[in-house]
């Protein structure tokens, strides 16, 4: 119990300026947002307040999750997983036969996260890819009906990929052996990474909605303007700069891994719009207020934890 | 004891591992404590559908509200009968009517329980059918209400569930499912025909407003 309660980060103190941070940045928010509203009692701020409002419970569960101990991050992020998971196959739809196959899948998610718990490298970047690949179109086939089989094994796997291979690089990066000659433990590469994928999306957001003019893909998403891009990109890799400090790189590493960062954010989140759109829906759920459903929130981590998690793994192991 | 039991399993267990593991989306109920007697009229696709309209319900009134079931399936044998009436606090009532025998009649029965003070759960499209696919009303939901117009009822409308748990397959998948209640209202007419068009009606209007909703 005592083990459970016990704060480590107060002996930490690079974790505590980044919790003050972001609650600073979201105390900024929410009073910007009251003092506009107070002003101009006609602008358009419920979607902004909502998503705020939302931002406090999220980042408040997240820093939650990082500074207790971390058995229960593990456990959070596996949650996490399987609700996004859920959210997505329930989104795309499936055939009544494939009901079997979709609970193997969400079995292989204990699964997954155990390796990633026990950090057994070699077995945790094949189970999915590999094994999970191999299983699930063999327990279809078991159940014998070949009418739109290709499909249900395409979206299936793809789905798993995505929701639990991705993010369970996040739960990785905790079990990632002590690294020689820094005091960096894996919590605070967890922080920099979704405080970093987070700003990311604001920021983009942010720079859109003030300057967007020239559109990036139409066709996917009309929010997207390159104005939001590049002003997200820049001032990303520069916040990653600022929190050099919860990371064991050079100035030089830290510069591309925030880029890197920023860049696969952006991509990640017109993938999931893409889908959005070809099945006709404007949001994947309706679980966060202001944001839409789980997947809304976390289709760019799925595409920065790999990332991130690869680029750490290259350069320090 | 009983009351404590169905409190624990439905406002605690039922709720929350529907919330979290099957991933329900339950609609307020608290409106319907202001209500004192109601009838909820629910779309009937999987066995969880009791399940989620029982753990919707506001805790002070899970024990006053009996949802309906054939005896001939919860009531097989005297134990089970039992266990469902604790457990599910079901009211159970035979399929075919018995009118020389009021003892036996579903319709007598169930105006019964209304007059018990209980309100009612049913399915009025009868036995669980094709995920989201609507039947016609079956006329004993007419026959209560043309008999006890004072009472409210309450369209309920549930999507998703038979995705998680359809006809003839015992496995619960995960599945983002919704239930949403419409407004209590009382029946304009007290003919049975009548009844049955207006619940129709309002019926429809929910099950598209839901649906509108998830949409763009």
């Amino acid at each position: 119990m005592k083990e459970i309660f016990h704060l480590k980060f107060i002996d930490n103190n690079d974790l505590l300026i980044v919790v003050a941070l972001i609650f600073g940045i979201l105390t900024f928010a929410s009073l910007l947002f009251f003092f506009m509203g107070l002003l101009k009692p006609n602008a358009k701020l419920k979607e902004l307040k909502d998503r705020t409002k939302s931002w406090w419970i999220m980042a408040t569960i997240v820093i939650g999750a990082i500074i207790f101990n971390t058995k229960i991050s593990y456990i959070a992020i596996a949650f996490l997983s399987f609700v996004a998971f859920r959210e997505l196959y329930s989104m795309l739809g499936f055939r009544q036969s494939d009901r079997r196959a979709i609970f193997w899948a969400i079995l292989s998610i204990p699964i997954q996260y155990y390796l990633a718990y026990i950090g057994w490298y070699g077995a945790f970047i094949i189970f999915i890819p590999v094994v999970m690949f191999l299983l699930l179109p063999m327990r279809l086939v078991l159940k014998g009906n070949t009418d739109g089989i290709t499909k249900s094994m395409s979206i299936l796997h793809w789905s798993l990929m995505l929701t639990v291979f991705g993010l369970s690089h996040m739960a990785y990066l905790l079990s990632l052996p002590p690294i020689d000659g820094v005091n960096i433990d894996g919590r605070e590469l967890l922080l920099f990474l979704v405080f970093l994928t987070e700003i990311n999306d604001v920021l983009q957001f942010t720079w859109g909605k003030l300057f967007g003019k020239y559109k990036v893909i139409p066709k996917v998403s009309p929010n997207k303007t390159w104005e939001g891009l590049i002003g997200g990109l820049v001032c990303t890799t520069g916040v990653g700069y600022l929190l050099i400090f919860l990371t064991p790189f050079t100035v030089p590493q830290v510069l591309v891994v925030s880029f890197l960062i920023a860049l696969s954010g952006f991509i990640g989140d017109i993938v999931m719009s893409s889908i959005k759109r070809d099945i006709g829906v404007k949001d994947t759920g309706t679980t966060i207020p202001g944001h839409g459903g789980i997947l809304d929130r976390i289709d760019s981590l799925a595409y920065t934890a790999p990332t991130f998690f690869h680029l750490v793994y290259f350069i320090i192991y | 004891m009983k009351k404590l039991t169905l409190q624990l399993i439905y406002t605690f267990l039922v709720r929350w591992f529907l919330k979290l593991f099957v991933g329900v989306k339950f609609d307020d109920s608290s409106f319907l404590v202001e209500e004192k007697q109601f009838i909820i009229l629910a779309n009937h696709n999987s066995h969880l559908d009791t399940m989620s309209l029982m753990a919707s319900l506001p805790r002070s009134l899970v024990h006053k509200v009996k949802p309906v079931a054939a005896l001939d399936h919860f009531g097989k044998t005297k134990f089970q009968e039992r266990m469902s009436n604790f457990f599910i606090n079901t009211l159970l009532i035979p399929r075919k009517r018995d009118k020389e025998n009021p003892a036996n009649d579903p319709i007598h029965k169930m105006i019964q329980a209304l007059d018990n003070g209980y309100s009612l759960i049913l399915f009025p499209e009868g036995t669980r059918g094709e995920p989201e696919q609507e039947q016609p009303l079956k006329p004993g939901i007419g026959l209560v209400l043309s008999q006890r117009p004072d009472v409210k009822f309450v369209p309920a409308y549930m999507k998703g569930m038979g995705k998680s748990m359809p006809k003839g397959d015992n496995l619960i998948l995960p599945y983002n499912a919704s239930l949403t209640y419409g407004k209590a209202t009382h029946v304009q007419s007290t003919k049975v025909g009548e009844i049955l068009s207006q619940l129709e009606e309002i019926y429809l209007d929910l099950k598209n407003k839901t649906d509108g909703h998830d949409a763009p």
